[in-house]
């Protein structure tokens, strides 16, 4: 009871404030102020007083700012729907009233016609109802945690680093390092803003190292629309790197010339150990030269 | 500011932004709008080039809206109701990080600043031209440069398919250098050119070709020429290797034939060689080889993936790199006689003992092979991510890993090499930013003479030769259990460890086995090898230093169990900064 006649004073408080002609107050980025309109960012153009008082939209006092195109403004409207003052700031102020309310005083020759380029909006269905169509995918801006799951192939050497190279980053190789999860996968989540749409490939920290499709050719960057959600996570599956792709011949690397040809796949055996040598031939061959037990020269 | 655009028509304005991803373009207060057709004065306008629309806001008599229809300036659509975001500016920092006079904006591809200056501790920076190249195209991306701890880059010059680009560079074994690189790009092809270091005596010049011929095939290339040079004088010594690569794809299989030709000494006969001047490496070896690889394929229903591959190849190299007729590299002792070995003249000396033995101390063998001819099969077998239990919680499951490889390679000088590698690892999520993981590893070498092969080391349990080597013939097995764990509470701030224990085959004794060499950044060059220490730890920790840079920090620990006891770090800490 209480509560309904408090919600009723609220309501007759307004309609006898708008009556007197209460002013409105809206806050955005200003986009021009010229020829006695000030326009915002909506494209919405309204009339601006003559004796407009512009102040610092902090102090309240006297500023030196000018009303331009990026700089924040905080809008008086009187009840004629003229701009009688403007509280400028360089940084964003925090919003304050809906340009909704004031879009019966944006100046504008022409009558409205519908834009045939614009979605419609599509009202949720009620309770129970199926949607009739399909929910589009929504972007807001907001931060949203990605997580990228990938399959590296299982001879992927086990202290390799496995990045995320993207077109965001200009294709470096190690903008984004995963972590190991276990044998066959990394892991990494990193923070989007939802509508971000980036290509990307893995690639083991260089672009020589970076994976290739399926058929051994070079693969097309796979494309991520990040879409409004808490958490997204992505799975993915390599299926060779081109420098390690079964039966190769390595791909040589910057910087590194190939070593001669080694017939042993020990790339670090003792140098006091004799090389292969066919047998039969008598008394084991002595130590080499340096070693203890070496002939003298 | 003043605006003149492709299709014709001209804006000036107090404003300009452009949203480069968005590709739209906005000039805002007291603009002009000049064509063909005449000049039209109003607020704002914006451009949005994907979708050929133009939102003006006209100030005639009062203000309007008007919409341009596909580039008809000409005829305006009016009233009609416009985007929420049509005239947004983008948000971006009050500290931009290049400013210029002018700018020459090619859309989807590239940006280039005239009279640009960057800032550095509020101090501008002049620059000139600066390219900021943004195209979705990779190929701007391809580089020939090696790694670097830092990168600072100066796109100079840059046009729809080409990016000259000058980077200051520092690494812990050059130092800080100059390097050029080169891009020309097309939709289907790429060729990099690079100089690094630029500036110092040491150069690698690069060139790396790619072309995509259809759908199914390419075909690249990766050239590589070192000279050690003052500037452009005359060099003292220059080595060349070329790797040829082409790729056919089949339907369910591909099949890739790569070549590498490498040069020694370019110079010839005379050149230097370290520690005596004499003729130096002539040597030119040249290999090739096609293989055949499957897709991977799942087997019948069951969580199991299957891949097989077979390939042919040869070794070719007629003068011999390093190899000698007994084996033995050259020998120069401090105050001892000198010991000038006989290079080997081919890849590999093997069979009976030479006519004529110029030592009565070694054994000289003939015939030289100088091609070695091969052929490898292998196959993987791997099954990933098996639940292991159906807990209520996720961060309660175990999921198993497993693979299995076996690559034979059979050479025409006798003897084949069998490499076996099994991986089993299970892994946890204990919560959201923590994972663990167990893994075991084996993995096994074969090198099999079928007549002779590895001689036991002598004299046996020396420092040398320790009683655990000397029945090494040629087989080696490494045994590996790793413990991973990994701690990420937020996306900007990483830490994870790797502790590993090695059961290997030959037993490891420090100071017998030499550890890898390192990158120039500092990491190993290759990850498993003999005589690793038998336990490791590597601690990894990232954190955002800047707000749009992550700082990596790693070390290795390495250490013996008994009876050596021997511990050290890795010589260095492997540091590097990372773009978010």
């Amino acid at each position: 009871m209480r509560r309904t006649l408090l919600a009723l004073a609220s309501c007759a408080l307004a309609i006898l404030l708008l009556a007197a002609g209460a002013s409105v107050v809206v806050s955005g980025q200003l986009l021009a102020y010229q020829e006695g309109y000030v326009f915002f960012t909506t494209g919405d153009g309204f009339r601006v007083a003559h004796d407009v008082v512009i102040k610092d939209a902090k102090t309240g006092a006297g500023t030196a700012v000018k009303p331009a195109p990026r700089v924040w403004a905080r809008a008086t409207f009187d009840s004629s729907g003229t701009v009688t003052e403007l509280d400028l700031s360089r940084s964003p102020l925090p919003p304050q009233g809906s340009f909704d309310d004031v879009a019966r005083f944006a100046v504008a020759l022409s009558t409205p016609v519908p834009n045939p380029d614009l979605l419609k909006n599509v009202e949720t269905p009620p309770p129970g109802e199926p949607q009739t169509v399909a929910a589009s995918q929504h972007f807001s801006g907001r931060p949203v945690l990605v997580t990228f799951i990938v399959q590296v192939p299982p001879y992927t050497p086990f202290t390799s680093s496995v990045y995320i190279s993207t077109d965001q980053s200009g294709w470096n190789a190690q903008a984004i390092p995963m972590d190991r999860v276990d044998a066959l996968h990394y892991q990494i989540t990193r923070r989007f803003n939802s509508g971000t749409i980036f290509r990307y490939l893995y690639d083991r920290g260089s672009l020589q190292s970076e994976e290739i499709a399926q058929n051994g050719l070079a693969r097309t960057p796979r494309e991520l629309v990040v879409t409004d959600a808490d958490v997204r996570v992505i799975r993915d599956t390599v299926y060779a790197w081109q420098d390690a792709a079964p039966g190769q011949v390595n791909q040589p690397q910057p910087q590194v010339m190939p070593t001669p040809y080694n017939p042993a796949p020990f790339p670090n055996l003792p140098n006091c150990l004799p090389p292969p040598e066919p047998g039969g031939h008598g008394k084991p061959p002595p130590p080499p030269p340096g070693c203890p037990g070496s002939p003298p020269f | 500011m003043r605006l003149r655009t492709s299709d014709g028509f001209t804006v000036t304005g107090d404003a300009f932004s452009m949203d480069l991803k968005l590709n739209r373009f906005m000039v805002a207060g007291h603009v002009t709008l000049h064509d063909a057709t005449g000049t039209v004065k109003g607020a704002a306008i914006s451009d949005f080039l994907d979708f050929r629309r133009i939102y003006f806001v006209p100030v005639t008599s009062e203000p309007d809206r008007w919409t341009f229809l596909d580039g008809d300036l000409a005829h305006p659509v009016k009233g009609r109701v416009m985007p929420g975001d049509a005239f947004y500016f983008p948000q971006v920092s009050d500290h931009p990080s290049i400013t210029g006079t002018g700018a020459v904006v090619d859309t989807k591809t590239y940006v280039r600043f005239i009279n640009a200056h960057t800032y550095f501790l509020d101090a501008g920076v002049p620059l000139g031209t600066y390219v900021v190249n943004f195209s979705s195209s990779q190929y701007f991306a391809q580089n020939t440069l090696s790694g670097a701890s830092v990168d600072l880059t100066w796109n100079m010059a840059g046009s729809p398919n080409a990016l000259t680009a000058l980077h200051l560079r520092y690494d812990p074994t050059y130092k800080t250098y100059l390097s050029v690189e080169q891009h020309l790009v097309g939709d289907h092809e790429y060729a990099i050119f690079s100089v690094n270091p630029a500036t110092r005596a040491e150069k690698w010049w690069n060139l790396a070709l790619y072309e995509k011929l259809g759908s199914r095939f390419q075909i690249q290339s990766f050239t590589q020429y070192y000279t050690q040079q003052n500037w452009l004088q005359e060099p003292r010594a220059a080595q060349q290797t070329t790797y040829l690569s082409a790729t056919y794809a089949f339907p369910h299989s591909y099949v890739t034939a790569t070549s590498q030709l490498t040069n020694y000494n370019v110079l010839g006969p005379g050149a230097l060689e370290e520690p005596k001047a004499i003729a130096g490496s002539l040597s030119h070896p040249s290999q090739v080889q096609i293989t055949a690889t499957s897709f991977q394929n799942r087997i019948l229903k069951w969580p199991l993936f299957e891949q097989i591959y077979e390939g042919y190849g040869f070794n070719h190299d007629s003068v011999g790199g390093g190899q000698y007729l007994n084996g033995f590299p050259g020998y120069w002792p401090q105050g001892g006689s000198m010991f000038a070995p006989i290079p080997t003249p081919g890849l590999q000396a093997y069979g009976a003992p030479c006519g004529v033995q110029p030592s009565k101390f070694y054994t000289y063998y003939c015939p030289v092979y100088t091609t070695i001819w091969n052929t490898v099969f292998g196959f993987n077998l791997f099954t990933p991510s098996i639940k292991l239990n159906n807990p209520p919680s996720p961060y309660q499951t175990y999921y198993l890993n497993a693979s299995f490889n076996k690559q034979y390679q059979w050479n025409s000088l006798p003897h084949w090499i069998s490499t076996t590698s099994e991986n089993f690892s299970i892994n946890r999520q204990f919560s959201r930013p923590v994972n663990t993981y167990l893994s075991y590893q084996i993995l096994n070498v074969g090198d099999h003479y079928i007549n002779g092969g590895y001689q036991p080391c002598t004299p046996v349990d020396t420092f040398y030769c320790p009683l655990s080597f000397t029945s090494f013939r040629g087989v080696s097995t490494q045994h590996t259990t790793s413990l991973g764990l990994n701690w990420v509470p937020s996306p900007e701030f990483n830490f994870s460890l790797l502790v590993r224990h090695h059961v290997d085959y030959p037993i490891p004794v420090p100071g017998v086995f030499g550890l890898p060499g390192n990158n120039i950044l500092g990491q190993p060059l290759y990850a498993s090898y003999l005589g690793q220490p038998p336990y490791d730890a590597t601690g990894e920790v990232r954190f955002k230093v800047l707000s749009h840079a992550l700082l990596d920090v790693s070390r290795t620990f390495y250490w013996y169990g008994n009876p050596y006891r021997t511990q050290f770090w890795q010589p260095t800490f492997v540091v590097q900064l990372l773009p978010i």
